[in-house]
């Protein structure tokens, strides 16, 4: 029952990915697309957001998928659907990466990688400090996971027992220019994680009920990881694993085949 | 002034329950008061400039006001763009407090001085900046900043700076008249007031004492305020332990274009340049023409041409 729902979500939140991309005429729709069904899972059942002022606070640290959050947020009721029209229009409100004062739900700031995950860090300890049980989500990209930053933090957070905090690494395998396993010594990316003294799990990123076990699963005390093996493009056949997606344009004919695939 | 500084927010802390204070692996000893008292409330970040950054702007989001604390260049410089983004872009309400202004820490060397942080505020739109010339402004900058809703850049020297002016109601955002003069001006900001003090004493042994204003708050520069201060002088020294290129003396230039004022203006710094000369803070402030015997030749020179 609740997958269905997640999947009818993740659905939508595709097909408004794809409207977006094609008015706009902007770039990243592959990696928006390759973590829409975490997404999904989090904001139609994960995260506690019906208390708004206690609510649990995701943040999309790989902002270049803001797309995929914006519909996202639409989805679940939180944002306007009026908004997503003015998605990098002239006079617009919803930039390509995100702006916290744009819109209700957008909790922080980001574009620049290996910011909003040390973001979210600082979030939990306050949390935690104030002795309150919300939780922060964080979703990273592969090619994020390469910035010193994102280290820095993982070296940090395990001394402070944030067990409210979890990331989600979409790793999709394609950034911009390459394959993170290719451009460097990328793997094995869990066993660093669990090296590092963070709970770490190793899902499909695109199976619900993965998604959904390894958001419920127990971390022991330790702040999680989720490695998400995810197909950058997904959901659209010739966009999926294909590099150009990270950059290439949706033109009409890209949509209409887009959205035929996506009912 | 680090004292005055530091012991105003530990003061607060007492009565406040959302002040924290992240430290970069620096200042031994300075929290060890507050440490003890409030265990759960200071972290000490290590050497992890960004993450340090990112993690207080998580903090104020959750509702913290948080102070960073670190030797200038570590403070903003590596990680200028967590304080552009997540900082100031968010506009949060984190101070920023650093110590070791100018050449405070020769002869470290260059890695340790801050020579261009004045340059790098006028990019960071919503950052708050004051830098102290006593004592009495920092505890005033203390005060300000605990109770600003903007992030706040606090440029500190080190301790056991002396009281220049004790004035106990002014306003930290305005330039203030520290010394009388007449119709010429020294203006300054920060930790070089030693040596304005020294020369303002010389030179109105020999009756041209300089009017001198400290102008602690750089930004947002208080505009009118400068204006008015320096109406009814002539000219105007500008000195500060900074590049020259890019601090006040800069602004000040910016401002005698915009207003048509009509004072002449010297500018006296640090030269644009990589400091590869190696000596105390005394001994490189004389070494590029901003210690006390510099501020007089120049005020002396252009008396002579008046």
């Amino acid at each position: 029952m609740v997958v269905k729902q997640i999947k009818q979500a993740a659905s939508q939140i595709r097909r408004d990915v794809i409207e977006m991309a094609f008015r706009s005429g902007g770039p990243h729709v592959g990696g928006a697309l390759s973590c829409v069904d975490i997404l999904a899972a989090l904001y139609h059942k994960i995260m506690q957001l019906e208390n708004w002022e206690e609510r649990d606070i995701f943040i999309l640290s790989k902002a270049h998928a803001a797309m995929a959050l914006y519909s996202t947020l639409v989805s679940k009721g939180i944002m306007s659907p009026d908004l997503l029209e003015t998605y990098c229009q002239e006079g617009g409100r919803l930039p390509a990466h995100l702006d916290r004062f744009s819109g209700r739900g957008i909790e922080c700031s980001a574009g620049s990688l290996g910011h909003g995950f040390n973001i979210g860090l600082g979030v939990a300890s306050g949390f935690k400090q104030r002795g309150s049980t919300r939780r922060v989500f964080v979703l990273i990209g592969d090619g994020e996971a390469q910035e010193g930053s994102v280290w820095e933090g993982a070296l940090f957070a395990p001394t402070m027992g944030l067990d409210n905090f979890t990331a989600i690494m979409d790793y999709n395998d394609l950034q911009g220019y390459g394959s993170p396993s290719e451009i460097c010594c990328f793997e094995p990316v869990a066993s660093k994680w669990s090296a590092f003294g963070w709970y770490v799990c190793e899902i499909d990123g695109h199976d619900h009920n993965s998604i959904l076990r390894a958001l419920a699963e127990d971390s022991c005390g330790k702040p999680k990881m989720i490695i998400a093996r995810t197909v950058k493009g997904k959901g659209v056949s010739f966009m999926e694993n294909q590099l150009i997606w990270h950059y290439y344009i949706v033109t009409a004919e890209h949509r209409l085949r887009a959205l035929e695939e996506l009912q | 002034m680090r004292n005055a500084f530091i012991d105003t927010i530990i003061d607060a802390c007492s009565e406040r329950e959302d002040i924290f204070i992240l430290s970069g692996d620096a200042g031994l000893g300075v929290f060890d008061q507050f440490k003890e008292k409030h265990p759960d409330r200071f972290r000490n970040m290590g050497i992890a400039e960004q993450n340090t950054i990112s993690f207080a702007s998580g903090l104020a989001l959750s509702g913290y006001k948080v102070f960073v604390y670190n030797i200038i260049p570590f403070l903003f410089y590596r990680c200028y763009e967590q304080v552009r983004n997540d900082i100031c872009y968010q506009e949060l309400p984190i101070v920023l407090v650093g110590v070791g202004s100018g050449i405070t820490y020769a002869p470290m060397g260059m890695t340790h001085y801050s020579v261009e942080d004045i340059g790098l505020i006028q990019t960071l739109p919503n950052l708050v900046t004051i830098s102290p010339m006593d004592p009495v402004e920092a505890r005033a900058a203390a005060v300000y900043s605990l109770n600003s809703e903007k992030p706040v850049y606090i440029r500190l020297a080190k301790r056991g700076e002396p009281v220049i002016f004790n004035d106990s109601t002014f306003d930290i955002t305005a330039p203030r008249i520290v010394r009388d003069g007449e119709w010429i001006a020294v203006v300054f900001h920060g930790s070089i007031s030693d040596e304005v003090l020294e020369a303002y004493e010389s030179l109105k042994n020999s009756g041209i004492a300089p009017l001198l204003v400290s102008v602690p708050t750089l930004q947002p520069l208080d505009a009118a305020g400068v204006i008015s201060i320096l109406s009814k002088v002539d000219h105007v020294v500008c000195v500060e332990e900074h590049f020259v290129n890019s601090g006040l003396g800069s602004m000040l230039a910016r401002l005698k274009t915009e207003q048509s004022a009509q004072w002449g203006l010297t500018l006296m710094g640090v030269p644009y340049g990589f400091i590869h000369e190696v000596g105390n803070c005394e001994y490189l402030r004389s070494f590029y023409g901003i210690s006390a015997s510099e501020i007089i030749r120049t005020v002396t020179s252009i008396s002579g041409a008046h």
